[in-house]
């Protein structure tokens, strides 16, 4: 059977995992040869040892945001560079700009967040296994996967994050958040947790819709207050009566000011803020939250601080988008990093660099790492963007100095959240990245338009590009 | 065909020229032939059909013509200092290429490609995410103004050097067009220095193309004999810029 080159790049990137050994060991330079070498691979792979299926300069665990920017851009500075990268799905899903499918906004499908792997794998000519990373061996320098053993010189890991139910919820059991991952996802890991999100939501009857905000590092910090406008937008378009309920543990949440101005003109009272409080449990069956709200009592004591009091408080709900305690993904774990003690884990650094401070081999960006940037897609773009440089350097004996050890980098982040919709209005943020001796830190930066409004339409036009260039960056 | 094999074939087909910095009068800023492409040399005509004077041109103000093809917009500045002379590019697969100066009586004038090199965001009828943002005007983009600022993910360009990056996620320098003066202070474009980014805003916007040319055919065609160059207000509906 003739095969040319274009269906056997498909079928070898987006493929079962079957050929995914013959991806890996058969294909050296070329990602169109893959399927075509899967018979010799077999061969090949014996001299690589009984356990391996293969060996690469640089493996990349991610083929999110973080790591198909590595991945790029390795390849961008030396074609010839080896690498190989896993992913344990066979599409690409968006996380930024989905909320904007939940309000239903022009144009904004399920499509419009699906890439596939296809296109760069082609493009860059990087070596692809489809696996799911079930164990790191730092000192054999070898990464298990659900579709073999694979050995690496330098390793990157932007596996993103997991979800920390069980700090948050000590008493549920394994089925309990089995359950609740089913009926009421975070939808900050995309894929079905936002297909599911999306059904309930044109499902509900009248009642509300609440959004939790988890204290602790999580995955884009605007996503739970530009959520919460999307099902505004949505509930007003389909005349759904009822309110959107935003709880938070702490006092506040991402660029506040800038979302309450866009509600209060848009929304009315229709969008409920509830600070201090903290989630305790769900009952699925009659959807009902219960949390623990602490206020004052505007009595004060002897040392003059206020005196607080906690309440346990329930609401009724239509629609539960529980966003839980986030963490690093378990891929950090089983590479048993050194990492900080809070309820995320974030992955020690060494120092103004995206190298992993316990092990010189090992490199991570994206959410995972342990500097004080923002967890955003743009953030992770930039991290990719200088890890690439750091391990090009080294590889060519030398050793890159990141600029922002000397000078802050202006925007290093910015991140776009869609407020409102006909017309579409959005506010933004920028972070300026600075190193401050131990870590590299953002600042951020919520500008007002021209106008003096913070939601602008002209943001909204931004937002869209801004999400066409990130996916063109990683996907064309 | 990509980048490399446009440059391996410079002088082999006769499509790509050098230029030779005798043939041309006034000053000429693209001198080493590697990253040059001409294109038609054309006629700067402001929204009435009229000559574009360089004497005319209002300091610090955007004005956008379409070049080389009939839906790449450039973008032309009467800057308020001098250009920097001789600057050494490079783009981001290497090639490394000189860009000598602007043109005018005190090297005020120049010309960029105005599709971002990042990635390719760039004026519409409808909207503009990259332009020039004037010294007395805020960016985010970079600690000071006076910079070619790109909205989109905050990139900029020094319009002094060539249009160098600055910061933000963009590595290649924005695209030079190359513009000469005539005899009688008139404006031509001739050609493009530098990693322009053409073929992948072809292939990028094909649904803006078919509504604002007619298809992605049509929007490719070469601008011949004049190309219309009005200011950037006068161009799109909105300028959006951090
Ligand atoms: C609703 C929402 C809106 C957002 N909006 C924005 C925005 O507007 N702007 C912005 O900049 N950012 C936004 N973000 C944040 C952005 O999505 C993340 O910060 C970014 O994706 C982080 O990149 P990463 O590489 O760390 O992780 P990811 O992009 O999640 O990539 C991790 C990859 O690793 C793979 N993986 C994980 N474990 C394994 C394993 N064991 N084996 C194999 N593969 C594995 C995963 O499948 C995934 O593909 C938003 C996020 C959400 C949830
Ligand atoms: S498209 Fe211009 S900065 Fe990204």
């Amino acid at each position: 059977m003739e095969m040319n080159r274009r269906d056997a790049l498909k079928f070898g990137a987006v493929g079962a995992a079957t050929v995914a050994a013959a991806t890996m060991t058969g294909c050296s330079t070329k990602a169109g040869e893959m399927a075509s070498s899967a018979t010799s691979s077999a061969a090949s792979a014996v001299g690589l040892g009984a356990d391996l299926i293969g060996k690469h300069k640089v493996v990349i665990i991610g083929g999110g945001i973080g790591g198909m920017t590595v991945a790029n851009n390795l390849k961008k500075k030396d074609k010839d560079m080896d690498i190989l990268v896993i992913e344990k799905n066979d599409t690409f899903m968006s996380c930024p700009v989905s909320n904007t499918y939940i309000g239903k906004l022009e144009g904004m499908t399920l499509g419009s967040f699906i890439f596939d792997y296809a296109q760069p794998i082609q493009k860059h000519g990087y070596n692809w296994l489809q696996g799911e990373v079930m164990a790191i061996d730092r000192s054999a320098k070898v990464v298990t996967t659900s579709s073999g053993a694979v050995g690496y010189d330098i390793l990157v890991l932007s596996p993103g994050i997991g979800y920390n139910y069980e700090a948050q919820f000590p008493t549920w059991s394994p089925e309990k958040i089995a359950h609740i991952k089913r009926v009421a996802p975070a939808a900050l890991i995309p894929g079905s947790e936002h297909v599911i999100l999306e059904r309930n939501l044109n499902n509900m009857e009248d009642g509300d819709v609440v959004i939790t905000i988890p204290s602790g590092k999580f995955r884009c910090p605007p996503a739970p207050a530009e959520r919460a406008s999307m099902v505004a937008t949505f509930m007003q378009k389909e005349e759904i009566e009822g309110k959107v309920i935003l709880i938070a543990e702490g006092a506040g949440f991402a660029k506040k000011p800038a979302f309450i101005e866009s509600w209060e003109a848009l929304y009315g009272d229709k969008i409920v803020f509830i600070p201090n409080s903290k989630v305790t449990d769900v009952d699925p069956d009659t959807k009902v939250l219960t949390y623990a709200q602490t206020t004052g009592t505007g009595k004060k004591d002897e040392d003059d601080f206020e005196i607080m009091k906690t309440e346990t408080k329930t609401h009724k709900y239509e629609v539960l988008n529980l966003i839980p305690l986030n963490k690093a993904s378990d891929v950090i774990g089983m590479a048993g990093l050194e990492v900080t003690k809070d309820t995320f884990g974030k992955v020690k650094m060494n120092g103004c660099s995206f190298q992993t401070k316990t092990d010189e081999d090992v490199y991570a960006v994206g959410d995972v790492v342990g500097h004080g940037i923002p967890p955003s897609g743009q953030t992770a773009n930039w991290a990719g963007k200088q890890c690439a440089e750091e391990i090009s350097a080294r590889l060519k004996g030398g050793s890159y100095e990141l600029p922002v050890k000397k000078a802050p980098v202006k925007a290093g982040n910015v991140c776009y959240s869609m407020v409102g919709d006909m017309p579409e209005t959005a506010i933004m943020v920028t972070h300026d990245f600075s190193w401050n001796g131990s870590a590299i830190m953002g600042k951020g930066n919520v500008p007002k338009g021209p106008n003096g409004l913070y939601r602008q339409t002209g943001t909204a036009k931004a937002l869209r590009d801004w999400y066409r260039g990130l996916m063109a960056d990683m996907f064309s | 065909m990509d980048r490399r094999n446009f440059l391996k074939v410079v002088g082999a087909t006769g499509a790509f020229i050098a230029v030779n910095p005798s043939t041309i009068q006034n000053e000429l800023f693209a001198n080493t032939g590697a990253m040059f492409r001409a294109y038609e040399r054309v006629q700067l005509l402001d929204g009435a059909g009229a000559p574009i004077k360089i004497s005319q041109l209002k300091k610090e103000m955007n004005y956008v013509f379409n070049y080389p093809h009939v839906s790449t917009p450039a973008i032309l500045l009467n800057l308020d200092e001098s250009t920097a002379k001789d600057v050494k590019l490079t783009s981001e697969t290497g090639e490394e290429y000189v860009w000598e100066s602007g043109i005018g009586k005190d090297r005020t004038v120049v010309a960029y490609s105005a599709i971002c090199s990042h990635q390719l965001a760039h004026p519409t009828p409808d909207d503009s995410f990259l332009q020039y943002v004037q010294k007395d005007k805020p960016t985010m983009a970079f600690e000071r103004s006076g910079v070619i600022v790109c909205s989109s993910h905050l990139s900029s360009f020094d319009a002094r050097e060539g249009a160098k990056r600055l910061s933000g996620p963009a590595i290649d320098p924005l695209a030079s067009v190359v513009i000469e003066v005539g005899e009688d202070d008139t404006l031509w474009a001739v050609g493009v220095l530098g990693s322009d980014r053409f073929h992948d805003y072809f292939k990028t916007f094909k649904p803006e193309l078919k509504k604002f040319y007619g298809g992605k055919r049509k929007g490719k065609k070469l601008v011949k004999i004049s190309a219309k160059t009005v200011p950037l207000t006068e161009y799109t509906k909105e300028i959006i810029q951090y």
